[in-house]
């Protein structure tokens, strides 16, 4: 393998997509990794021996994976319209969100997870409370109230100050009076105080629920993947930052896991792999002095 | 080679007359001798890089593991398997061990198959993670067939091995016997000198005159024989 030339990682050589090498070289294959270890850290005169190439592979996807959870920084983003179902379905190599956003007017407004419980199971019950079953003995299900209340917009919710005596002029007399009285509050709770659409997120069911205001809006969903770009193996790269910590890690993980290894050789190997990835998380966290300065420049604002 | 190592032998037997070993005799004889030692020299490298990692062993000339690895790589060949069926490849006749199976798609090399046992393939191929890819396939090995995954390795000249061969069956020819005494003759078609290095000349002789000494029954040159082989060990 050789560097590219600089006229493929501008234009690709003309091939579709031309931007495919765009920064291409901060980070390196997962072929590299899995080859360099081999070549390296691996024969008769190494600690690892012996071991088969996909045990290698094994632990070098296990460890980008790992990395891609907390250490980098690799954050996606996919902008989708949620429609009356007010349902958002999480993108195939979703693991973890970060931040989601309504997009209206121009405007990106981060919204506030919603802590009360906004989609539910329901079973057919019958008047006298019994369940119903189908042909195959599962017991049959419906729309709950909750969902089709949250859906058509009649369900009540904390962040929206609806059950605050001091959001509404009007006296409670004609009111709910649990709404009004239970569980009310006086003034303005800042924990809920938004008036942006709420959202939850099922995770089993691979959705995130939203409030009835969110409905045929635009929503940003910013999460955290793997790493495993869809089982490609060709895509799978790893920030060059990382590359010694990956081998260290691949080393731990292999001689961890072996019998007869004397204790201190995997100790030795785990400080090495522990310390790598203090490093790493080090230089990629950027402290630029330029950044502080914008931070601290509020510092000596005057103040009229 | 072939033709000093004949008369070592045969003058070592006859010197008390002992007997005499045809030339088919001798070429069954030479055979199995090569085989013994072309079989020892795996043993030796491995025990050689045993000897590295006790620091035993020195570098430059005194590296005797570069020798050995120079012998087994003469018998190197890479060749493109035959195809079998879809994915299932067959291996040459004359492999003794498949050191590489390389897969092309399109001309193009693709990745180097692993060779992953029985007892572990199918667990493989259910891994998400490691299951065979076009980048890292795999191959099973059952007679003399692979079958290479994935099976989108698939093309007729898809696989290429590099892999070590037996030696060549040793053949000391010759094209009239005057006086009683067959002459060598190196010219004959068939003929096959040995395709061990000069050095083990000794070795071959000291082996060919073990198998000599029970075809005719001589104990005293089975054990010469034996004496010479532990000896050459020793030096080694």
């Amino acid at each position: 393998m050789a560097y590219i030339d600089q006229k493929k990682y501008y234009t690709n050589d003309g091939a579709n997509p031309t931007d495919l090498n765009w920064g291409s070289y901060q980070y390196v294959s997962l072929a590299d990794i899995v080859t360099n270890f081999l070549l390296m850290y691996s024969g008769n005169h190494s600690l690892v021996n012996n071991e088969d190439r996909f045990k290698i592979l094994f632990h070098a996807k296990r460890g980008i994976q790992e990395l891609n959870y907390d250490a980098f920084k690799e954050i996606k983003s996919l902008q989708l319209t949620v429609y009356s179902d007010l349902r958002f379905v999480l993108p195939s190599d979703y693991v973890n969100w970060v931040r989601i956003s309504l997009f209206k007017n121009n405007t990106i407004r981060p919204l506030l997870e919603n802590i009360q419980v906004q989609s539910a199971l329901s079973y057919v019950q019958t008047a006298t409370a019994s369940f119903t079953y189908d042909a195959d003995d599962n017991v049959n299900t419906q729309t709950s109230t909750l969902d089709s209340s949250r859906q058509d917009g009649s369900l009540n919710s904390i962040y929206l100050n609806q059950a605050n005596l001091d959001q509404d002029n009007n006296p409670p007399f004609n009111e709910d009076y649990y709404d009004t009285y239970i569980g009310a509050r006086y003034g303005l709770n800042t924990e809920t105080a938004n008036m942006n659409p709420t959202f939850t997120i099922d995770k089993k069911a691979g959705v995130i629920n939203f409030d009835s205001t969110m409905a045929n809006e635009q929503c940003i969903l910013e999460y955290i993947s793997d790493g495993m770009e869809g089982g490609d193996d060709t895509l799978i790269t790893l920030n060059k930052l990382f590359e010694d910590y990956i081998y260290a890690y691949i080393k731990y993980a292999v001689l961890n896991n072996k019998f007869g290894v004397q204790e201190y050789i995997i100790n030795r190997a785990r400080k090495d792999k522990t310390a790598l990835l203090r490093n790493a998380k080090i230089r990629l966290s950027n402290i630029h002095p330029g950044r502080l300065l914008m931070n601290m420049r509020g510092e000596n604002k005057w103040l009229k | 080679m072939i033709n000093s190592v004949r008369n070592t032998v045969l003058a070592i037997i006859n010197k008390n007359n002992y007997g005499y070993i045809s030339p088919s005799d001798f070429n069954l004889f030479a055979k199995q001798a090569q085989l013994d030692l072309f079989d020892e020299y795996f043993v030796n490298y491995n025990q050689q890089i045993n000897e590295e990692n006790a620091r035993v062993s020195g570098t430059g000339y005194a590296d005797i593991k570069k020798g050995y690895e120079e012998v087994i790589d003469s018998f190197s060949v890479t060749a493109t398997l035959a195809q079998n069926a879809a994915n299932v490849f067959t291996l040459p006749a004359d492999y003794y061990i498949i050191n590489k199976v390389l897969c092309f798609s399109g001309g193009q090399l693709k990745g180097e198959a692993e060779r992953v046992s029985q007892s572990k393939i199918t667990l493989l191929n259910s891994s998400l993670l490691t299951s065979p890819s076009v980048t890292y396939p795999a191959y099973t090995l059952e007679g003399n067939l692979i079958t290479v995954l994935p099976v989108s390795f698939n093309g007729a000249t898809d696989i290429t091995s590099q892999y070590i061969r037996y030696p060549l069956d040793p053949k000391w020819t010759f094209t009239t016997i005057a006086g009683g005494s067959p002459i060598f003759d190196q010219s004959q078609a068939d003929f096959q000198d040995f395709e061990l290095p000069i050095d083990d000349a000794n070795d071959l002789v000291a082996k060919i005159l073990q198998y000599a000494g029970i075809s005719i029954r001589e104990g005293d040159i089975f054990k010469f024989g034996q004496v010479e082989e532990q000896m050459q060990n020793q030096q080694q």
